[in-house]
Formats: structure tokens, sequence, C-alpha cells
């Protein structure tokens, strides 16, 4: 761990994939540390990618705990720093220092059904404990993962969704029908009362748009998911990381160091300003 | 240890202090009251009401650069970490309510992660108080937030003016070696100086004040009436300056962003600045989604944040009483008058 907590490391991408298209786009950054450099990370836990000369942004590590050899991060077009990363190559070099957050408690979760439900870019901090939850299958109940995007162009990790099929229950959905699509048509939240989990021995894990995971919650709470079987995380504007720049305070809490990985009981419990 | 220095030794003091630190003390820099280095020989300037520029600019500046980048080579970008290396520095005529104010921005900069450039500012200043005779300013309430006109927290040395002389406490260490730098200036302090001190103080604390209700008074009213709509009402004026935080003594809040110095090849400076959470972009998504998106819940943010939520992260109240984010908010936004309104207390 780097003494001084502003300081990056160096990494170089070594892969870019392109996820999703058009204005809002998605590409996922496989990134490797340079001079043998490098964290670990936990579940649900984020980085501060750093373009130099354009400034940082926090973004979810979407990568395994178990992958050492690289960090891979899922990063939507939206401004200054995101659309710089997009526009850089492999071979290029970034800044990244973390990890930053709380986690998922996944280890609690043994033996439990997990649910996931994710929208956009909200399958990125998800994708870890769906990956770790998939490679220890024997220490789970059902898994159910949940995914939408507005087309079936906008779907993140398409291959990898349609791998998990034979270790989870995969159900995939877009916003409006189209042509050729054979899963669901509508929203994530509809999408969920269409196929009603039980709560019994249960926990939902949900990511997304903030008005996602508001109906999400809501519907899962009518499922009879209580508020302790509810996980999602926030996103709150951050700077620093460290529970210092202010940016990121709702409440009492720093989500850079308490959150952003919260259960429904837990979030009741702040200010609705996330 | 305790000591007496006549009022025209003080500049000798200085002068001696000069030989081995930068010293600064209150001065009208830039058309405001701030702090200034003192220049050897110079009056210092003691009797005042309180600087509008609080001392944390010694600790945390308005503009730190972090570190610096140059990419000749987009595969080896060049990172020079830029933690300062400060002379060291004597402040004087600090008042009590920022002496305190140092105490709760040493729990948000050196608890837990520490943050370095911080640390570094904060191992080389050495602060000696001054303890106010009279309120310096109408809008003081630092008896109704656990001060006094004469507190020592966070201060290295308080001195408290008597009939043409100081009466000099110090407090650490280090205050102590500021003495000890000019022993022979200072008589040693006897009974009746002790005896005046206490008058001296006593008559300070006897000043009206204005007040605020008490800690737990204000915590549990704040938790109370948190989606009060006098939010909204009180916040309306607010044209959103930031003047109040920029202000505060003990207002913590920054941005990082990056500025560039040359072009080819790139190269750039990354660097932190006081930031306002009563700015509307403070908390502003790239998508818009704003989670503070009016006038009142940036004005409960900013009072939450010292009278509450400091409280439960710390045991302490963030706010000192200096009153500055009272007397210069250009559109009278009062944090006892809005705190009072809010928390029905
Ligand atoms: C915990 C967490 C996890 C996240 N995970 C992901 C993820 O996995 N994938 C993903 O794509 N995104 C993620 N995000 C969101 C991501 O951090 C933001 O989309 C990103 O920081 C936007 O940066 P930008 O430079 O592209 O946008 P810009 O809007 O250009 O902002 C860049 C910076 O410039 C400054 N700035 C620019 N415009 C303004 C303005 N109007 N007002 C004030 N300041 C401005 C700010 O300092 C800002 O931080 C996450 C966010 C958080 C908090
Ligand atoms: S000083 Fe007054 S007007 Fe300016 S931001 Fe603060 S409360 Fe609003
Ligand atoms: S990002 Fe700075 S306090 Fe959380």
């Amino acid at each position: 761990m780097n003494a001084n907590v502003y300081l990056p490391q160096l990494a170089r991408i070594a892969h870019i994939k392109d996820e999703v298209g058009g204005a809002r786009a998605i590409k996922t950054f496989r990134v490797e540390f340079l001079d043998g450099g490098g964290f670990e990370h936990e579940c649900g836990q984020c980085a501060m990618i750093s373009v130099f000369g354009k400034g940082e942004s926090m973004i979810s590590i979407a990568s395994a705990p178990s992958i050492k050899d690289y960090k891979q991060f899922s990063i939507m077009r939206v401004g200054r720093v995101t659309a710089a990363i997009h526009d850089m190559q492999v071979g290029d070099v970034i800044g990244v220092r973390g990890p930053y957050g709380n986690r998922f408690p996944v280890a609690d979760w043994k033996g439990r059904n997990l649910t996931f439900i994710g929208g956009g870019c909200g399958l990125a901090p998800i994708w870890p404990v769906i990956q770790t939850a998939v490679a220890n299958r024997g220490d789970f109940g059902n898994i159910t993962v949940f995914y939408g995007g507005r087309t079936s162009r906008d779907i993140l990790y398409r291959a990898e969704l349609e791998k998990l099929r034979g270790m989870a229950d995969v159900h995939l959905s877009v916003d409006s029908p189209e042509e050729g699509w054979e899963g669901y048509c509508g929203f994530v939240p509809a999408n969920i009362m269409d196929k009603p989990q039980s709560p019994e021995n249960a926990i939902a894990i949900t990511c997304g748009p903030p008005i996602m995971i508001k109906y999400v919650i809501g519907n899962l709470s009518a499922m009879g998911f209580a508020d302790e079987q509810i996980y999602t995380t926030i996103e709150n504007k951050m700077k620093c990381g460290v529970g210092k720049c202010g940016r990121c305070n709702v409440g009492k809490d720093y989500v850079c160091v308490k959150g952003p990985v919260y259960s429904w009981a837990e979030l009741k419990g702040l200010p609705q300003e996330y | 240890m305790e000591a007496i220095l006549q009022k025209d030794r003080l500049g000798q003091w200085v002068a001696q202090l000069s030989t081995r630190a930068r010293v600064f003390a209150p001065a009208f820099v830039d058309d405001v009251w701030g702090y200034g280095p003192v220049e050897t020989g110079a009056e210092v300037p003691l009797d005042h009401g309180n600087t509008t520029r609080p001392p944390k600019n010694f600790v945390f500046p308005q503009r730190e650069v972090l570190y610096r980048f140059r990419v000749q080579d987009r595969h080896a970008p060049q990172i020079t970490p830029t933690v300062p290396e400060p002379e060291p520095a004597v402040v004087f005529g600090v008042r009590p309510c920022d002496g305190r104010a140092m105490v709760r921005n040493d729990k948000v900069f050196t608890c837990g992660v520490v943050d370095p450039y911080y640390q570094a500012r904060r191992d080389k200043v050495v602060f000696v108080g001054l303890a106010c005779s009279a309120p310096p300013s109408p809008n003081c309430f630092c008896q109704s937030v656990g001060g006094s006109p004469h507190s020592e927290d966070g201060l290295d040395v308080l001195m408290t003016e008597l009939e043409g002389r100081y009466h000099v406490k110090t407090l650490t260490a280090r205050g102590l070696e500021l003495l000890d730098a000019a022993r022979s200036l200072f008589d040693d302090a006897g009974a009746a100086d002790a005896g005046e001190v206490e008058r001296a103080h006593a008559a300070a604390r006897a000043y009206p004040q204005r007040t605020l209700a008490s800690q737990e008074q204000v915590v549990d009213g704040l938790k109370r009436n948190f989606d009060s709509p006098k939010w909204a009402e009180l916040a309306r004026a607010c044209i959103g300056c930031g003047a109040c935080t920029y202000l505060c003594p003990s207002c913590h809040c920054f941005d990082i962003n990056d500025e560039i110095t040359g072009t080819s090849p790139l190269a750039g400076e990354r660097v932190r600045t006081w930031d306002n959470c009563q700015f509307p972009d403070f908390t502003m998504h790239s998508s818009g989604h704003n989670p503070r998106d009016d006038t009142g819940s940036r004005l409960r943010q900013r009072v939450a944040h010292k009278l509450l939520y400091f409280v439960e992260n710390h045991g302490i109240q963030q706010c000192t009483g200096c009153g500055r984010c009272i007397t210069h908010c250009p559109v009278g936004i009062d944090i006892v008058r809005v705190t009072h309104e809010v928390a029905e207390v």
C-alpha cells in the first residue's frame, strides 16, 4: 500500500473490449500493473482511475478478487475522464489507486440462494460477486441473474452472461420488443415480478440506475424480502476515496469508506441523498 | 510553563523566533484580514478582531499540488510527488475558536488514513494563541459549542493580554521550545499574575455572546426535524457563493483536478483545491442526477455536518462558534438561527 494515498500506481491497458455502442458507450478495460505493483481487492470495492491531464474517476473493480494478474473495469463514456479513457489504446498507461470502499459480505452468504438484479452499467459492481459465486458453486443455493439493457445492443457482458447458463438461471430483458429477441421485454423490475423469487434463505443484490433500484427494491419487499436481505450499491460523486474530501458524504457516512455497498436496512438509515 | 512578557519585548521575541522559523501574524493581505509574514523589527499587530480568513491555510492551503505528471511516452508517464517540505512556521494571534478548529481538522486529515500533505504542514507549524478579551465579533458563540475565549485546545501557546504585558502559557513541547528560544526576555509569572489572568478570563467569559442550544438538544432536534420544510424556506435566499464554507476554520472539503502546464510533451499538475458543499455541482453526477439539488438540502448538509454528523462520528461538534459564516453571508443566513428554527430548540 502506497503511503501517499493520492499517488496512483501505473497500469497498462492490456485489453479493451467494446461492450455497448452509442453516445453512452461502455468498454471493458483489462489493466496490468507496471513494476510489480497492484493490490488485492474484495467484491464490491472500487478504484480511482487516472488519465493524466484529464483527472480521476471512481470505477468499480469488475474482475473477481481471485484474479491477481489484472483488474478489469467497465466504463461508460459520460464525461471528461471516461471519454479520455475510451479514446485510449492497448499499451497506454493509466493510473490506478485503491482499493476503496467496503465489500459485499459474500462469505456470510454461504448456503443461501442469491438473486442478482442488474441494469445498464450496474452489472459491473456485482459481477465479481457473480463470478465468485459460480466459481464456488457448491457453496451457494440457487443463483439467479436478472439483467436488462435498453436494447439488445445495450447488454453488458453478453457472451459471459450466456456462459453462465447452466450454473445460474439467467433472465435477460430489453426495455421494448425487438425483432429476434427471445428474452423478456420490459423493464427489469417488471421482469422480476414476472418470475417471483422466494425470500426463503435468500439474498438479493441489485445495482443499476437509481430509478431501477428504487422499483426493484419495492418489488423485492412485496415478494417478502426483508430489508436485511437486500443489498445494493450507491454512487456518490467522489474525489479522494479516503473520507477526506467530503464529496461523497451522506449523513454521517463517507460512502467511499462506509459504502458503496449497503443493505437496504442500512441505507434506510441514511438521508436520501444518493 | 507560564511566564510574563512585557509588551515592548514582543518584537524581540519575534525577532528571536525569526532566526529559526517564519513568523506570521494577523495582517491585511489582498484586502482581507488574514495572516501574513512579520517583517523583522515590525510591530506585531495583536490588537485587532479575529481575522476574516482563518489560519486553516497553514495546514490546508486553498490550492495544493499533489504531484506533477509528465507524459513524454504514453507507455510510461512520470509522476513526481510534491509533498511539501515547509519551513517551520510560528503563527501569532490565533484565536481560541480557530485553535479548536485545528483539533477538528486533525481528526479529518490524520485519523485513520493520514493525509501526507496536511501532516507535513501540520508538523511544521506552531500556533501561538491569543485569548479574547472581548468577543471579537458580534456573531461569536464559542461558549455554546464547548469553547471559551481562552480555550487552549489545538494551540501550542496561549497568550493573555494583561496591563502592559502578556501572560504566556505553553501548552505543548513545541510551545515550550518557543519560550526556551528567548528565555531571557521573559519574567517569571507570580501569584499576582495568575490572579489577573483569572480575572481577565472571567471578564471575557462574562461578555454577552450569542448562544446556541446545547450539543444534545441540537443533535436531537436536528434528527427529529431532519426533513423539516424549514430548510428550504431558510435557504431560499442562498446564492451559493460559498463564503460560509471558504471562511470556515473547519470546513475541509476539496476537489481534485488536473491543470496542464505543457502540451508537448503533456505535463501538468494534479491539484487539490478547497471545495464547497453549497455549490450545486458539488454532488451532481455526470448524468445530471443531483442528490442535493436545492439550496435547502445544501444548507442542511452544511449545518448537519457541523452539528450532527461530526458529533456522530467524532463525539464533538465541528463548529467552534467563530461566527464568520454569519458575518460574511451576503444574504444573512445565520447558522445559529437556522439551527434553532429547524431543530425547534
Ligand atoms: C463507487 C462508484 C463506482 C462507480 N463505478 C463505475 C463503473 O464501474 N463504471 C462506470 O462507468 N462508472 C462508474 N462510476 C461513475 C463514474 O465515477 C463517473 O461516471 C465518472 O467519474 C465521470 O467522470 P467523467 O470525467 O467522465 O465525467 P465529468 O462529468 O466530465 O466529470 C469529471 C470531473 O470533472 C469535474 N467536472 C466536470 N464537469 C463538472 C461539473 N459540471 N461540475 C462539477 N465538476 C465537474 C469533476 O471534478 C468531475 O469529477 C462509479 C462511481 C462511484 C462513486
Ligand atoms: S455565504 Fe450565505 S449565500 Fe453564500 S453559500 Fe453560504 S449560506 Fe449561501
Ligand atoms: S470521496 Fe472524498 S470523502 Fe469520499
